[in-house]
């Protein structure tokens, strides 16, 4: 037993943060860089746990959550499990069916299939040519609509919705991080009545509790993808555990975050919001649901 | 990362496990200090004759050397069989005796930790004062030096255990005019000695546990600083860090069975049904997979780099906050009942009044986020 990183997952985690950290920094989630596609798939985020790579879920969990923290194009989900589970090897946007029939498809851009949860299932199909996409909350992803669903491939192994739920719930965890550091920052060096905010104990307790909230869910993603990789029978509890708590530290920090930056934190300029409307968005891609956690 | 466990563990949780199958009593740990001292001491001894005292402590003081993941392993499966709280024993066992081992001389290890560790030596914790609290450093319960002895005079309060005990981790201002944090000695301060008057408090959940004592030229031989005379500020952070880091696994797993009793019982009185109380059960069940995690985690640390790392005040924040929860959890669950607690019950109520103090004692809510902010974040000292 043993939750720290090993050596070799640090070094995962630590070229993983300093490549984004060039090639893609947060504040440019909104507009791209031209290319960016090609290059994470070059990097080998897509793909990482496929057969041949030998890697665990708990490296790869490392490595998504530091993406996260970047906030990475969202369809790096969808791709990472559809090469494992559809073989797919490319673009896979990720789709949200809803009650009527019809879907939303997110992230959508030069994408050939879609993966996503259908009935509990994780299933793929193949995108139309010509899709019209609009901006959606998550100012770095469009969203689509299709009227209706077109027939669905479905993956037969419940380990591929929870590898879905793992890795959203690893990107969730990157997006807390980033609130978390992007407020404790400004709390540094904004000063107020001759301070720093950050010595006043209401800032500073907001800010110990956006680090309580990401410790938390970190943890928990840490124990299911360990938990996923030994194959345990209560894998899905954890994950979902994981799930919920991510989701929840992403947006609770995100909302901390723009209340600590004050009146900056609600322009468009300014980063904050980003992290808040992933959060909001990461809830709707294979959220976990009660039965799982009162099992 | 792996949550395996080796081969040699597995076979030990069972060990765990048949002994408190067989072992565990039958009767309830009375619950008011006084009545429950025999039992645990009685407790503590079967434990230690048994070998589960002092898991991982050092072998020639009575412990069994082996690793913290072995102590968690006992603490879960200690957790799940239902086993009583070691009571008075918290002290001596969770913070006193790790604060000797790592500060205190041969001597004084070769006396105190195999009395801890067999039950016949209890501890209680002088800090707190009337007039420092959550600011420590503010004590002036203080000792002069007359030959060999210190001479203390002052006070203490909310000192728990301390009308049973036999011995107390006692922090004193030993430098005359010194301030703060200097001048201080962490002091093994024998409880049965003269001018020591005990006062026993009451609890809002009816309890008598804790108490204030007065000293009244108390003589302690100077062999019995720890640590080194004018160190006492260093000693009692390493104090603070055990009680803080490691000393409350025992919670942190008992909050495991806690909730799947909450959600039995919520079952059995179809009560489940609620959608709030179906949605505070699901998140308080993922909390407490988390926090079990997160004391995974911290104790991966602390056998990587020999101690717990900072994160120890979020776990602490966390587990006490969760804690409370639960225990809300479980009164909201008995209805009306509530309104028929007596002092003298040993209930979900007394729990949940005893609870509040998680987030007082050992380090308020507000001084643990005041830590996760200065020293985990980095944000300016206001203090
Ligand atoms: C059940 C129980 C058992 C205990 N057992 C022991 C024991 O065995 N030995 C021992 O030495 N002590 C013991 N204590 C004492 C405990 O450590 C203190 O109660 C605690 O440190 C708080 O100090 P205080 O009671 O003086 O409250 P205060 O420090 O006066 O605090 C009152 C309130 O003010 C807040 N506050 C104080 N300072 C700040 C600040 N800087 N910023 C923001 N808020 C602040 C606190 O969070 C709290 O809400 C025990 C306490 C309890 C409740």
């Amino acid at each position: 037993m043993d939750l720290t990183p090993s050596e070799d997952q640090t070094a995962y985690q630590t070229a993983t943060a300093d490549w984004c950290r060039d090639h893609m920094p947060l504040e440019e989630a909104r507009s791209r860089r031209p290319g960016l596609w090609s290059s994470l798939t070059e990097m080998g985020w897509i793909g990482m746990t496929a057969p041949d790579t030998g890697l665990d879920h708990a490296t790869e969990a490392l490595v998504f959550a530091e993406l996260g923290r970047f906030l990475a194009p969202v369809a790096l989900l969808s791709s990472a499990v559809g090469a494992r589970w559809t073989g797919s090897g490319d673009k896979a946007a990720i789709a949200l069916p809803a009650p009527d029939g019809s879907a939303r498809l997110i992230d959508a851009d030069g994408a050939a299939s879609a993966v996503g949860l259908f009935d509990g299932e994780l299933g793929s199909f193949a995108l139309p040519g010509s899709l019209a996409a609009a901006p959606s909350l998550d100012l770095s992803a469009t969203v689509a609509r299709l009227d209706a669903l077109p027939s669905i491939a479905r993956v037969n192994d419940p380990r591929a919705v929870l590898h879905l739920r793992l890795l959203s719930a690893a990107f969730a965890i990157g997006a807390a991080d980033a609130a978390r550091d992007m407020a404790t920052g400004y709390a540094k060096i904004r000063e107020q009545f001759g301070r720093p905010i950050g010595w006043f104990q209401a800032i500073k307790h907001i800010c110990a509790d956006m680090a309580v909230r990401a410790a938390v869910a970190r943890s928990q993603l840490y124990y299911a993808a360990c938990a996923l990789d030994a194959g345990e029978s209560d894998a899905a509890f954890h994950v979902a555990a994981a799930k919920r708590l991510a989701d929840q530290a992403a947006i609770d920090n995100g909302r901390a975050n723009i209340q600590v930056h004050g009146g900056i934190g609600m322009t468009d300029e300014a980063a904050p919001h980003l992290c808040l409307k992933r959060a909001h968005l990461l809830q709707f891609i294979a959220p976990a649901d009660m039965t799982q956690l009162l099992a | 990362m792996d949550i395996g466990f080796s081969p040699e563990e597995t076979r030990f949780r069972e060990e765990c496990r048949d002994w408190l199958h067989a072992n565990v009593p039958a009767e309830r740990r009375p619950p008011d200090a006084i009545d429950a001292i025999d039992f645990d001491k009685a407790w503590q001894r079967r434990l230690f004759d048994a070998g589960w005292a002092g898991i991982n402590w050092p072998s020639e003081y009575g412990g069994r050397g082996l690793s913290i993941v072995q102590q968690v392993i006992w603490l879960e499966e200690y957790a799940r069989a239902g086993a009583p709280w070691i009571g008075a024993n918290f002290v001596g066992i969770n913070h006193g005796g790790p604060t000797l081992i790592i500060n205190a001389s041969e001597e004084q290890k070769a006396y105190h930790l195999p009395r801890i560790l067999k039950g016949e030596a209890i501890w209680c914790q002088g800090f707190s004062e009337p007039g420092a609290g959550s600011d420590l450093a503010g004590i002036r319960t203080k000792a002069r030096i007359e030959g060999d002895e210190l001479v203390v005079n002052g006070s203490k309060i909310w000192t728990s255990f301390a009308h049973v005990a036999d011995w107390q981790e006692l922090v004193l201002r030993t430098e005359e005019g010194s301030e703060r944090h200097k001048g201080l000695s962490w002091v093994i301060c024998d409880m049965h000695v003269p001018g020591i008057t005990i006062r026993p408090i009451r609890k809002i959940s009816g309890q008598t546990e804790f108490a204030e004592v007065f000293y009244d030229d108390v003589r302690i031989p100077l062999a019995n600083v720890v640590g080194g005379l004018g160190n006492g500020w260093k000693v009692a952070m390493s104090t603070l860090s055990f009680e803080r880091g490691t000393g409350f696994i025992a919670d942190q797993v008992a909050q495991s069975r806690e909730i799947e009793d909450l959600i039995e019982k919520a079952r059995a009185r179809g009560l489940i049904k609620d959608m709030r109380i179906a949605e505070s059960l699901a998140q308080m069940r993922s909390e407490v997979a988390a926090l079990r995690a997160m004391t995974y985690r911290n104790i991966s640390e602390v056998m990587r780099t020999g101690q717990p790392g900072p994160e120890a005040s979020v776990i602490r924040l966390f587990t006490s906050e969760l804690g409370q929860r639960l225990e809300r959890m479980a009164v909201l669950l008995m209805g009306e009942e509530m309104i028929d607690f007596a002092y003298g019950d040993d209930n979900g109520i007394s729990d949940y009044l005893r609870g509040f103090a998680q987030t007082i004692a050992g380090g308020s809510a507000q001084i643990q986020r005041d830590i996760i902010g200065e020293r985990l974040l980095g944000l300016p000292k206001s203090r």
